[in-house]
């Protein structure tokens, strides 16, 4: 187990070095720079500006720079938010883009398998069309046409949740949360109703029955496991977007995570911060998919072997 | 998930619960669209965190509901014989936010701040630039660091001495707080710049002062109760809240979560202004947009040409059935922004569009173009909507009246702004934000000497310009830029096409927000009712 971990951590680290390495330099292939205007700032204080930002120096210098930097645990400053330092930034987005993604991974899971449950023991009884329909409309359906009717009709109408930010509790919570786990609740269900048909027609299931093990037995001890597999798989990569934040979701819902500072970090130039959050996300990936991979090994002894 | 994690998760929830709701009576909820570039005074550029900085900074002078220049924290104010020495007399007893007297010195220590490389600060230009105050391009370009050859000086605590290289009557729209607030000294020597967005630390000299501030989420103000004139500021905490969509700032206005919005989307201007004519506020800016021309790449060297493209474009059709933004077609460059000035518009102006589009023809035959022939041309533009729903509305207005091909290059921002420095465009979709509501602004951008990009060669508007630059009074120095502006429409560098404008919904309970040219909307003048 621990040779497994401590590998897969240390490819982690060559991913996140590779990964740190390619953004920096795809930044500045962009045309344009962080201070860019078509105002006549004179060359000398232009020359200043850029200066006091390093931007001055020659880009293997800049690099050399921010690797020093990141070894130190400092992320650099932001060029677009001028008040703040990128590790202040993602101080202060990242708890908001936890928080929601967090909730919204619950509810997708606990939704998304109890409604393939459903579907798998009653298959084409009402609950099995009705999860089949949330699931379509989960998956066919984008955030951004979702999000504008949820506040129309919630917020506006109703006048139960705020339509944005995050001034109003838990309420302020409730809409992006249910957005943001909507197609996640449809690909639940629907992989966790498939693996469960394909699960209990297996040969140690039909066996298990056989042997007069009681249905409720068998369905927690040899097919669940089995058939939570692929789910597990899929909720590991899943989590680690949701909770990092989805930049979708943070605009229709004006929240003040993570991804909004991602794309206007990127859209202004904002090198260290486009860095910064780049590495956070990339963390984010490859510790879920290491932990998908523990628990996966812990369930199914096959995967645990392979490593 | 860990257990623990889990446990941080519920408790961060419960914190937010624990958030006071954003509509509570008697709170004005301002939008700011999306987040402010910086709170520090000396350093923001932003106008949407500009209201913010006049809610919590004062200048010299102020700008009233409607953007007239009223008195700040000076009372008074003399100009010299010459136009060049401005002298501002401090109100008795001004403080600042925590109770520290505030002195002349603080604002000469904020401008010297503003114009220090260190603080790598845009702004300076304000003062070697737009008015030229002595020693303010030696402090700003690092020739030197001797502060003490800076123009500006407190002879004693309650007066501010401003000496200029040249007369220059805009400079009072220059003494408000987004291009000149005072610095609070000890604060900021103990603090740094960290000091303007912790509330904690924050020391300001305006109506209010700045009690919460989130990131991507809002600012909070509460009003201040050490502001000369608190007994008339009626509104006692503002919010801004930032949004980057503008259908979501939509819909958190119609749920009662603003009173006044950043923007309104275009989509829903017509429907708007049918359902709610009394919320919906449209008023010109400083914003302007104009179509330059490529004036080292053939044929936009030849006049001819550069005027048959811009006579063919229909102004009023463009902004009012295709674009629909409710921006201000124009025939001018200067003109617009001041009702005082009277500036020249382009000859044809006085035309039809018919008779435009018939000297348009004229002209493009002449410079050697027909239908066999037809110009093929790029206009270089933002993705931004409205700016391409406006070059594809001009690429079809040359196509229908001239045969001319464009190609609508659309870019990512950053990269049209460098865009313009290479040959790699015909047309550029070009616009300018002016630093204060005149002529003057927009004027001295086009000097040949001033902006490299226009490869415009023409001494007798830089001989123009100079001679303006040195008539102290406003009337005066009026006829002679526009004399001047006459120079620059007669050459057709570009095709002035429209002024865009700040577009609003505020609530009907808001009372004192008013159209403002300049944008200044001081949140000490509005009254919930």
């Amino acid at each position: 187990m621990f040779p497994f971990v401590a590998k897969r951590i240390w490819s982690g680290f060559l991913t996140l070095a590779a990964l740190a390495t390619l953004t920096f330099f795809i930044m500045r292939l962009a045309p344009g720079g962080p201070f860019s205007r078509n105002r006549k700032i004179s060359p000398e204080v232009q020359a200043n500006i850029e200066a006091a930002f390093h931007l001055d120096e020659p880009v293997w210098q800049q690099f050399g720079r921010y690797i020093w930097g990141i070894v130190r645990g400092d992320l650099g400053p932001s060029t677009r938010f001028r008040d703040y330092s990128v590790n202040d930034l993602i101080a202060s987005g990242l708890p908001y883009s936890l928080t929601i993604g967090f909730w919204a991974i619950l509810v997708a899971s606990l939704v998304g398998i109890g409604l393939g449950l459903a579907g798998a023991l009653r298959r084409n009884g009402w609950t099995d069309y009705a999860a089949g329909t949330v699931g379509v409309i989960g998956i066919a359906v984008p955030i951004f046409i979702i999000g504008p009717l949820a506040q129309l009709y919630f917020s506006v109408h109703l006048g139960w949740f705020p339509v944005g930010g995050m001034n109003d509790g838990w309420r302020s919570l409730v809409l992006p949360v249910l957005v943001l786990a909507l197609p996640n609740i449809a690909y639940i269900s629907r992989l966790t109703r498939s693996s469960l048909i394909e699960t209990m027609r297996e040969n140690h299931v039909r066996t298990s029955r056989a042997k007069g093990i009681g249905p409720w037995l068998v369905m927690v001890r040899h097919v669940m496991t089995g058939a939570m597999l692929p789910v597990v798989a899929y909720l590991g990569p899943a989590a680690a977007a949701l909770i990092t934040g989805s930049i979708l979701i943070e605009t229709v819902f004006a929240l003040p995570g993570i991804g909004r500072f991602f794309v206007d970090a990127a859209l202004n130039r904002d090198y260290p911060l486009v860095m910064g959050i780049t590495l956070v996300y990339g963390g984010f990936l490859i510790l879920f998919n290491l932990l998908t991979d523990l628990l996966r090994g812990w369930m199914d002894p096959r995967v645990r072997h392979e490593g | 998930m860990k257990f623990r994690t889990v446990l941080g998760m519920l408790a961060m929830t419960a914190a937010f619960g624990l958030a006071a709701p954003a509509f509570a009576d008697g709170v004005l909820d301002r939008g700011v669209g999306s987040e402010w570039s910086s709170l520090d005074p000396q350093v923001n550029f932003d106008a949407a965190a500009g209201w913010i900085l006049a809610d919590a900074y004062e200048g010299l002078v102020n700008f009233d509901a409607k953007g007239a220049i009223i008195p700040g924290a000076a009372e008074k104010w003399e100009m010299s014989a010459d136009g060049k020495t401005y002298t501002f007399t401090l109100r008795e007893g001004l403080k600042w936010s925590n109770g520290d007297p505030l002195v002349a010195q603080d604002f000469v220590a904020g401008m010297l701040r503003t114009l220090n490389p260190e603080t790598a600060s845009e702004k300076g230009y304000y003062f070697y630039s737009t008015i030229q105050i002595k020693g303010a391009g030696a402090l700003a370009n690092a020739e030197t660091t001797d502060t003490s050859v800076l123009g500006v000086t407190a002879p004693d605590a309650r007066t501010v001495v401003v000496q200029m290289e040249a007369p220059a009557p805009h400079m009072l729209d220059l003494m408000g707080s987004f291009q000149m607030a005072p610095l609070h000294g000890a604060s900021f020597a103990a603090n740094g710049a960290g000091g303007f967005i912790d509330p904690a630390k924050v020391v300001s000299n305006g109506a209010y002062v700045i009690t919460e501030v989130v990131p991507q989420s809002h600012v909070l103000l509460q009003k201040n109760p050490n502001y000369w004139d608190a007994a008339n500021v009626k509104v006692e905490t503002v919010k801004y809240h930032v949004t980057e969509d503008v259908s979501t700032e939509l819909k958190r206005y119609d749920a009662g979560e603003l009173d006044i919005t950043y923007d309104i989307p275009l989509a829903q201007i017509e429907t708007l202004k049918a359902e709610r004519p009394d919320e919906v506020m449209i008023f010109a800016s400083t914003y302007l947009i104009y179509y330059s021309f490529n004036l080292s790449v053939p044929p936009f060297d030849n006049v001819d040409m550069r005027r048959a493209l811009s006579l063919a474009i229909d102004r009023e059709v463009l902004e009012g059935k295709i674009v629909k933004g409710g921006a201000v077609p124009t025939f001018a460059y200067g003109g617009g922004f001041d009702p005082a000035y009277q500036g020249p518009q382009i000859a044809e102006a006085a035309m039809t569009q018919p008779e435009r589009e018939a000297l348009a023809q004229e002209l493009y035959a002449k410079a050697g173009y027909g239908p066999d022939n037809p110009l093929k041309l790029s206009i270089a533009t933002t993705v931004a909507e409205v700016n391409t729903r406006r070059a594809n509305g001009i690429a079809l207005m040359w196509k229908k009246v001239l045969g001319v091909e464009a190609q609508v290059n659309g870019q990512e921002r950053k990269a049209w702004l460098d865009l313009f420095y290479t040959d790699d465009w015909g047309v550029f979709a070009d616009n300018l934000v002016g630093d204060f509501a005149g002529p003057e602004t927009f004027l001295s951008y086009m000097r040949p000497s001033a902006e490299p990009g226009y490869d415009w060669v023409k001494p007798e508007y830089d001989a123009a310009m100079d001679a303006a630059a040195v008539i102290p009074d406003k009337a005066g120095r009026y006829v002679a830029l526009a004399a001047a502006e006459k120079i620059l429409l007669d050459d057709y560098i570009f095709a002035p096409i429209a002024i865009e404008p700040y577009r609003h919904l505020v609530k009907p309970n808001v009372k004192g927000f008013e159209a403002s040219v300049a944008g200044y909307h001081n949140s000490q003048f509005i009254t919930l009712e």
